[in-house]
């Protein structure tokens, strides 16, 4: 049983990571047009740091995703929590703002927010898009969280307060640490999602920030260059060395 | 109960910040939507008054039934396989050391970090007939001749199922993460056979990660729109397409919008008529 | 290795955030369609920084200024063929003044003073090129194809590529019936409709993202494509050739256009006179792999580029040749009608 459990997921991973060797394969490949083999050459990461809009794009790109997640998964928390614990008017109406926005075709949330930021005057730029990608990422998080907390005992909560908890002392003690791997994996989805949006993102963008997905989907224009294939694979090495970092500092720490 | 009708200052807080965020960035934006639905297209400025409902007629045209039941099957399709693939994977990573899962988990998403544009180009040069599956099965002599995988049904459901994977994996991770080994072993201590104790104890205990899964993959399935475009070669229509040239395109906007909005309104009716039945059923059961 | 590259990467993303320029020049244009060197070479001449930002389709540029309206912060944008007059009609650009740019006696008169805008008040013309019938020699047997009609040729089945986009993929089909490939009799599209699809079931793919890709990938023999991608895909593919349909070739035009709430429309003036500058333009060329209109840039360019039929076409490869025009409302809701029809296979 353990080994067919450990060969089963072996293989998902493998299977998940073919694509990316390709990518990571083609990234050293020095043909232009991306498709036969042209020999082995690091001109792509050559161009790829002389092109300080790309660079400077992943950047934004990554601190829009990371900020967008963590403030995402904070509100969708409360609202699971809200959604499962309190009584209050209205959770039907909120249920379904939350299956509108994840059924929403993008454009349609592009345009309507667009729409609504330039009724307020907001400027647009970070703050334009962090509202957005919140507001994306929500329900995503809501649900994943929704689903740990049905499953949950209500007597520990009612316990806690029959001990004199408070409610936010009774939320941050019992509950936080039972719905911790709902948030991980909210907070995991809420980043890819936001990490990857292009339709909502081109909307609500200004000059002053733009990230990754538009520059790479602007592309098409003349084409997609091998350099996003290098810039992917510095990203999963960073990704990966970080992962790696947190892994020891964890271990350690532990220790 | 009562106790927690009792104002509380963190409950109070909590129920503005949620109601203020839904009601300003949902609530408000679909008022637009629902406002540009019922206005007249205007090829200058996108919409103009007089109201009418002209958009909601148009949508009585057998075409955007037959998309939207294409569309449907798609998703639900890919759902299925991420279900099949998922299922038995959140499983098997849930019962791996705690100290590892972490690690494990990151790995999982760690790819689909990288634009899914880019790697839905890379599938393209794994898939194409001069592809590297081809290659490799015409020199291992599985085939003779290049199959064509490229541009079929088949690769669109391939690149959604590779696109949405993780949001079926990581809800039903939470909840496995949550099954108890003691419940299991209770189970095969009364008796239980294998398959008796994972129908009647597991599955139902994973059943919310399960329904949250599906939620997860089967919604934005539906509005993949780049996916049919580069896999399938544009030529079956999706209702995210269909919607965004709606916009883009042919700049028809209170047809967009009422799209939108009638698509959103199918599928909560389509949900609730699906927990409608099972509630019936269940009640039959007891 | 790895620690190497990481402090590669957070080297890079400090640089980005320095000091700020007050003349800035904001750039609205395809990611990747303004070479660096170009960009940076202006900012050294002249002290203005460019802030580019992308977008990745015409419909979209149009659509965000357009919404954006008054809010819009863009000094230069760079939309295609019938864009530009579409945007003039409706007050969306502000008029060029052409005494500010040098050069503009330099463009070719073949793609100055077009329907799109006659006297160019509005655009100054960027890049240029063609939508013509890629063919894999290697793969196909038989007579050369030669006419947009070819590609209905039973022995192409499952085999053509078209790209994705409506106005194209309809105007071919126009002009195999023998009309004008901007029409907007609705009569004559429904014909080129049901001419299309009796080429659907030849059809493997419709591509606008890279049509170069379906003939690489082995998957397309023959089909529409842009010059530009023909061009790029001969580097790995030696038998993929373009052919200038009998019927008429497609051409369109880039221009530089001023949105109307421009902060800066003098950056934006000098940004255009210095792209002009043939030195300037030749090297565009090079590097992007499409034409640029200006007369005195050619003579700079490397005599394989230059001499490239498919980057530089002779007048007879001209011959029929259509830009495409705003084709106004009431015919773009017939295409599009059409279009969804098609794709739908209904």
């Amino acid at each position: 049983m353990r080994w067919l459990s450990r060969s089963y997921l072996t293989l998902v991973y493998l299977l998940l990571y073919v694509p990316i060797v390709v990518l990571v394969v083609f990234s050293f490949n020095d043909s232009r047009t991306g498709y036969n083999w042209g020999g082995l050459s690091l001109r792509w990461y050559d161009s790829l740091f002389n092109n300080h809009a790309m660079v400077q794009a992943m950047w934004n790109s990554l601190w829009l995703a990371l900020t967008a997640a963590t403030v995402s998964t904070i509100i969708g928390a409360l609202t699971a929590l809200a959604l499962h614990r309190y009584r209050f008017r209205g959770k039907r109406v909120l249920n379904g703002m939350l299956f509108v926005v994840m059924m929403s075709p993008e454009i349609v949330l592009a345009i309507s927010l667009l729409g609504l930021f330039l009724l307020l005057g907001l400027k647009l730029g970070y703050v334009s898009l962090l509202l957005a990608h919140v507001t994306f990422c929500l329900p995503f998080v809501v649900i994943t969280v929704m689903a740990r907390l049905s499953g949950f005992d209500e007597r520990l909560p009612e316990a806690a307060r029959d001990l004199g908890a408070s409610d936010f002392t009774m939320t941050r003690t019992v509950l936080l640490p039972v719905i911790m791997p709902a948030l991980m994996a909210g907070w995991l989805l809420g980043f890819t999602l936001s990490m990857d949006d292009v339709v909502v993102s081109t909307f609500v963008s200004g000059p002053s920030y733009e990230i990754l997905p538009l520059r790479i989907y602007s592309m098409v224009r003349v084409g997609l260059k091998p350099e996003v294939n290098a810039l992917g694979t510095l990203l999963l090495v960073f990704s990966l060395v970080m992962l790696m970092l947190s892994q020891r500092i964890l271990s350690r720490s532990k220790q | 109960m009562m106790r927690s009708i009792k104002q509380q200052p963190f409950r109070a807080a909590v129920l503005v910040l949620v109601w203020g965020w839904l009601l300003f960035l949902v609530l408000a934006p679909n008022i637009l939507v629902v406002g540009a639905s019922v206005m007249t297209r205007n090829p200058s400025t996108f919409i103009s008054l007089p109201l009418n409902l002209d958009a909601y007629r148009q949508l009585f045209n057998p075409l955007y039934l037959d998309v939207f039941l294409h569309s449907l099957y798609m998703a639900a399709l890919t759902t299925l396989i991420c279900l099949l693939i998922g299922y038995p994977f959140a499983w098997a990573l849930s019962r791996v050391e705690k100290r590892r899962q972490m690690l494990l988990i990151f790995l999982l998403i760690v790819p689909f970090w990288t634009n899914s544009l880019v790697r839905t180009y890379a599938l393209k040069l794994i898939l194409a007939t001069n592809g590297l599956l081809n290659s490799a099965l015409m020199s291992l002599g599985v085939i003779d001749e290049p199959a064509q995988l490229l541009y079929t049904e088949g690769a669109v459901i391939v690149g959604l199922v590779y696109l949405l994977l993780p949001f079926m994996i990581l809800p039903l991770y939470s909840v496995f993460e949550d099954l108890r080994q003691d419940v299991l072993l209770a189970s095969h201590d009364l008796g239980a056979g294998r398959f008796a104790t994972f129908k009647n104890v597991v599955v139902p205990l994973t059943l919310p990660g399960v329904l949250a899964g599906v939620m997860l993959v089967l919604l934005p399935a539906m509005g993949l729109f780049f996916v049919p475009d580069i896999l399938g070669g544009s030529r079956n229509l999706l209702v995210g397409n269909v919607i965004k040239n709606q916009f883009l395109d042919a700049r028809n906007w209170p047809f967009g919008a009422a799209a939108s909005i009638v698509l959103t309104l199918t599928m909560a009716l389509l949900m609730f008529a699906h927990r409608l039945s099972k509630r019936r059923l269940g009640e039959e059961g007891a | 290795m790895k620690k190497l590259a990481l402090a590669g990467i957070l080297a890079l993303g400090l640089t980005g955030c320095s000091s700020d320029d007050p003349q800035v020049l904001n750039l609205y244009n395809w990611s990747e369609y303004m070479p660096q060197e170009v960009l940076t070479r202006f900012e050294d001449e002249t002290g203005i920084k460019v802030v580019y930002t992308t977008y990745d389709s015409n419909e979209a540029m149009y659509a965000r200024l357009k919404l954006l309206d008054e809010s819009a912060a863009y000094d230069l944008a760079v939309p295609s063929t019938y864009y530009v007059s579409k945007m003039r009609n409706e007050g969306l650009l502000l008029p060029i003044d052409q005494s500010k740019i040098s050069g503009f006696d330099q463009l070719d008169p073949e793609l100055t003073g077009l329907d799109i805008d006659p006297s160019n008040q509005y655009s100054v013309p960027y890049l240029w090129g063609t939508t013509g019938i890629g063919v894999d020699t290697a793969d196909i047997a038989g007579d050369p194809v030669t006419a947009w009609a070819d590609l209905w040729d039973e022995r192409f089945k499952g085999k053509v590529n078209l790209t994705n986009d409506m106005r194209e993929v309809f105007h071919m089909s126009l002009r195999v019936l023998g009309y004008p490939g901007n029409s907007t009799d609705p009569q004559q599209i429904e014909e080129a409709y049901e001419k299309l699809t009796e080429l659907m079931p030849s059809v493997r793919t419709f591509n606008s993202d890279a049509p170069r890709m379906p003939f690489l990938e082995g998957e397309a023999d023959v089909g529409m494509i842009w010059n530009g991608e023909a061009v790029m895909g001969k580097e790995s593919m030696e038998a993929l050739e373009y052919v200038y349909p009998e019927e008429g070739v497609i051409a369109w035009l880039d221009s530089f256009v001023i949105p109307k709430n421009a902060k800066n429309p003098e950056a934006a003036h000098a940004f255009i006179s210095f792209v002009l500058q043939p030195e300037i333009a030749a090297l565009i060329s090079e590097d992007i792999g499409y034409a640029t209109p200006v007369l005195s840039a050619r003579e700079l360019l490397d005599d394989e580029v230059a001499g490239d039929r498919a980057s530089y076409p002779t007048p007879e490869d001209m011959v029929n040749a259509e830009f495409q025009t705003d084709i106004g409302d009431e015919a773009l809701q017939v295409y599009a009608k059409y279009w969804e029809k098609l794709k739908s296979g209904l």
